[in-house]
């Protein structure tokens, strides 16, 4: 854990000296350039209109001089337009909104379980434990082939999931933006656990009839990060293409993976996931500049898979029994520290603001220089960012991420509620937190949104957004007819 | 612990089959730490269970089958919302005794199918294909997993569907489960709830200035019935069914119709229906002149001043004696001795027997429905209100009460409203050579009963 600067900061005065470091050095160059500017008036206004006429004609200029420059400006100035990035603009999004009949009480899931597992007491004493400290509600749902006794996860139940989730979230998507299926330039569909084939990217081009010269893309096997992934890839494509229309749909089909075994850190899984899904529309057209919510600032991806331990750590295998399930392994908090770490010294110079980049060299010269036992200073990403979407991962995560980033309760309230209401939704619990965020009416225009996601591999991705304009409640969304129930107090444990 | 559902004979899976078994829950979540804790009249029923099934045409076309299970699924867990205690679980407190703890945990739904159409299934029916159609699983060794109400759907391939509703008597009597059932069709067609369960205690027995003498019959029956021990026979039941049209229920008022003191005394069709199975049952099991031992079993909401929507039991037994020697007509004679039983169950009576049980907490009765003949009355709610959308009303219910371990059990159900109100379907449990005899019998023919379903 990384350590905290020494505590003196409830001091008033060190609080207003503070401010004024940050204001100096934030605005360091218009308070700079106001002084010359007095300076210039000034001496022009001494000068008088006579003289500066006499210093206008002293200089010579002819019409070759005046022309190379003008063209020098214009060439300049046209290549700087041409080779600026294309704003990607996110027009809008729709999450799945899971039938209330998928429903799964933690009694129900515990009753299941029991029946399943019926030789296995421990297992299910092991999963209760789980459940009771997990931050899920009760209004979390599974899909139907789940809720059979026994389970009965075939691929045309997964199919079926698969249907009703991506085919829900893009019918949502279309009504909300208007857009036609024709338009779609580029699709990209992620679901980590479920790759039928055809894939379910060409589910959703068959399904809408979409145009045979769409540029498609399915990725599978990435993990809860996917969805930043997919956004990143987008963004790539939509450089190259102009005046584009890419959707990106995120989404973990649970049927397939319900574990069926004893293995306990397989089970975890099990407790955690549950069904949502996503549909996102992103665009460079300029014609989606007035209306669109949010612009792409950054987009930032970590790999860890070279260190042994990072890539084992969330790792899909048979157990015993030959029954397949996901692994995660007991360092998974410290590995995801780490890679949250490496993620956020790149993220750093990208984002913060300049007095903060000034205090973290200082000491990181001082630490090297002067003295290594000074402690690191570990920048205020408060002042980067009004929201954070902290994947909802599971209450270990969110908790060892507002530790880590001395968040407050606001700022970690949109993933603690979304993993109350929908679970681990995976990929798309990103969205699900957006969209709470957006529903509390918390979003001004000009406000910016980090986005941080964990996936297997093991990766930690971020993308930077920023709202393009304000967006006034009530929203129509997953959070609709419960928004007025949040925030809820989240107890330690539930006692089932 | 039942996980996998019976694995059916070869033959009758050419019939029908188990398509799963799931669980059901409400759309909203309970508040948790709620409890609902039982009355003494419900403890009596803690070895029964009731099953009924309700037979439906339906009006859609093939391939919309699966369609309707679905609807159906949903518009149960809408009703569900209102009946906390049936999706809670069974916890013993500290006293040992059973109460609710309503944990959301639902009710199972089991699906299954069956080839041909409902009317077919309707001609050939008996007990043991009907039991196929409403699933029951008996108390796990660990209760808290144990659901105690099940509800099965079965699709008739070509037309029609059954509706299965078991459940653990305890929490419920006939009355309740029919209400259930109805809440549940009031949702599927869009409606509110007409009868809204209520869940709250008996009337309270102690604002009562007892300064009479107390109805000891009640009491006695009960207290005895104590006393017995419960028997474990190992006999082989059979359930027939027969329906009595409205012209044949009032022959049968007319011919039981005596003089009282204050002129022509008529009978209710459950008197008369019971002291003619009485009657007819008796002279079966070889008593020429004489009439069994039998119990009447009467639903007291409305003695009790209970609202129809009060969910829980309130099904009160009692003794009919028969003195001696019988001269005369028999069934005659049983009705009024049933006539007078049930002229002496009333309000002050009743609630002397819920005051003593409340007082007598650990000795009280765990199975009431004895060795005995037991008549019970069933006629106070009609179940063919249930009607779910698309579909037309009920073609048939039937009702079980079990298991039944004496000397038989007469259940008398009201008959579909086409036929009239008087009209009545009489279901007897008893051994399988007696109910053979029971369709010779001359004082049961003579009213030409339907036979819905035999032996």
């Amino acid at each position: 854990m990384p350590p905290m600067l020494p505590d003196f900061s409830n001091s008033v005065k060190l609080k207003y000296v503070k401010l004024g470091y940050q204001y100096l050095v934030n605005h360091i160059i218009t308070l700079t350039l106001v002084p010359i500017m007095l300076g210039v008036s000034i001496e022009i206004l001494r000068l008088g209109p006579q003289e500066i006429l006499n210093l206008w004609n002293s200089l010579h200029f002819n019409l070759v001089q005046i022309l190379c420059s003008a063209f020098l400006i214009i060439f300049v100035a046209t290549v700087y337009f041409m080779s600026k990035p294309r704003t990607i603009y996110l027009v809008d999004y729709a999450c799945f909104k899971p039938p209330v009949t998928c429903r799964v009480p933690f009694a129900t899931f515990m009753e299941h379980s029991r029946l399943i597992l019926k030789n296995n007491p421990k297992s299910v004493e092991f999963q209760m434990r789980i459940l009771e400290r997990s931050g899920l509600g009760e209004e979390t749902c599974l899909p139907p082939a789940i809720h059979y006794i026994p389970p009965k996860p075939t691929m045309e139940a997964a199919r079926g999931e698969a249907e009703l989730v991506i085919f829900s979230a893009m019918d949502s998507l279309f009504k909300k933006t208007g857009l036609k299926p024709k338009d779609i330039d580029i699709l990209i569909v992620n679901c980590s656990l479920f790759s039928p084939t055809p894939s379910l990217s060409a589910m959703v081009i068959n399904k809408y009839k979409l145009r045979s010269n769409i540029k498609s893309f399915n990725l599978s096997g990435m993990g809860c990060s996917a969805g930043l992934i997919s956004i990143d890839l987008a963004r790539d494509l939509l450089q190259v293409h102009p005046n584009s229309n890419a959707v990106v749909v995120s989404t973990e089909i649970i049927t397939p993976n319900y574990y069926q075994g004893n293995e306990r850190a397989m089970l975890l899984p099990n407790c955690l996931f549950r069904m949502g899904g996503a549909a996102i529309l992103l665009s460079n057209r300029r014609s989606e500049r007035r209306r669109a919510k949010y612009r792409l600032v950054h987009v930032v991806r970590t790999h860890k898979g070279a260190d042994d331990k990072a890539y084992r750590c969330v790792f899909e295998e048979e157990d015993k029994e030959g029954k397949v399930g996901i692994s995660l392994s007991k360092d998974l908090m410290a590995i995801a520290g780490e890679a949250l770490k490496s993620n956020i010294t790149t993220m750093g110079p990208l984002v913060l603001p300049a007095s903060e980049q000034l205090l973290f060299l200082l000491t990181l010269i001082g630490r090297k220089i002067f003295n290594p036992k000074w402690k690191p200073y570990i920048p205020d990403f408060k002042q980067a960012f009004e929201h954070f979407c902290i994947h909802a991962g599971g209450r270990a995560v969110i908790d060892e991420l507002q530790k880590n980033l001395q968040l407050s309760t606001e700022h970690v309230e949109a993933s603690r509620m979304t993993l109350h209401r929908f679970g681990n939704t995976s990929s798309s619990s990103l969205w699900y937190e957006l969209n709470y965020i957006e529903s509390k009416g918390r979003m001004k225009k000009g406000d910016r949104v980090w986005q941080i996601a964990f996936g297997s591999g093991f990766k930690c991705n971020s993308a930077v957004w920023k709202c393009n304009k304000t967006i006034k409640t009530p929203i129509d969304g997953p959070w609709t007819d419960c928004i007025d129930r949040y925030p809820v107090h989240i107890p330690e444990i539930v006692k089932l | 612990m039942e996980l996998s559902l019976p694995r059916v004979l070869f033959l009758k899976c050419v019939t029908f089959c188990y398509i799963c078994k799931r669980t059901v829950v409400s759309t909203k979540p309970i508040e948790p730490g709620k409890y609902m804790t039982f009355s003494v009249l419900d403890r009596c029923m803690e070895k029964n269970h009731i099953r009924m099934v309700y037979y439906y045409q339906s009006s859609l076309g093939e391939g919309e089958f699966g369609k309707m299970t679905k609807n159906l699924r949903e518009t149960l867990s809408e009703m569900l919302n209102y009946y906390p205690m049936v999706t809670g679980r069974l916890v013993r407190d500290s006293e040992e005794k059973w109460k609710v703890k309503c944990n959301d945990a639902g009710v199972r739904v089991v699906e299954a199918k069956a080839k041909g159409s409902v009317e077919e299934w309707l001609k050939n029916v008996d007990s043991e294909k009907e039991h196929m159609l409403v699933y029951w699983e008996d108390m796990y060794h660990k209760p808290y997993y144990w659901s105690t109400f099940y509800v099965q759907i079965t699709e008739f391939e070509e037309g029609g569907l059954a509706i299965g509703l078991s459940c653990f008597h305890l929490l419920a009597d006939y009355t309740s489960a029919t209400n259930f059932l109805k809440a549940w069709s009031d949702i599927s067609l869009g409606n509110k709830i007409t009868v809204l369960p209520l869940f709250h205690p008996l009337p309270s027995t102690r604002k009562r200035i007892s300064n009479h003498h107390p109805y000891f019959e009640l009491i006695n029956h009960y207290k005895s019935s104590i006393e017995r021990p419960i028997p474990i026979k190992e006999e082989k039941y059979t359930i027939i069914s027969l329906g009595f049209s409205h012209q044949m229920v009032n022959a049968c008022i007319s011919k039981a119709q005596f003089n009282g003191p204050s002129g022509p005394i008529t009978m209710t069709p459950f008197e008369a229906l019971a002291g003619l199975f009485w009657a007819s049952i008796s002279n079966i099991k070889g008593l020429q002149n004489g009439l069994i031992d039998m119990s009447i079993c009467l639903d007291a909401r409305k003695l009790l001043g209970l609202d129809y929507g009060f969910f829980g039991n309130t099904m009160i037994y009692n003794k009919v004696h028969a003195n001696g020697n019988l001269e005369g007509n028999i069934f005659v004679q049983a009705t009024r001795y049933i006539r007078e039983v049930v002229a002496k169950m009333d309000n002050e009576g009743i609630m002397d027997l819920i005051e003593w049980l409340e007082k007598n907490e650990m000795n009280s009765p765990r199975m009431i429905n004895g060795p005995d003949l037991i008549c019970v009355s069933l006629e106070n709610v009609e179940p063919y209100l249930s009607v779910f959308e698309d579909w037309l009303k009920p073609l048939r219910v039937s009702c079980y009460i079990e298991p039944v371990l004496g000397e038989g059990q007469v259940l008398i159900l009201p008959g579909t409203p086409e036929e009239g109100p008087l009209s009545r379907v009489v279901m007897v449990t008893l051994k399988e050579d007696e109910a053979i005899k029971l369709f010779e019998d001359d004082l049961i023919s003579q009213f030409s009963p339907t036979i819905f379903m035999k032996c």
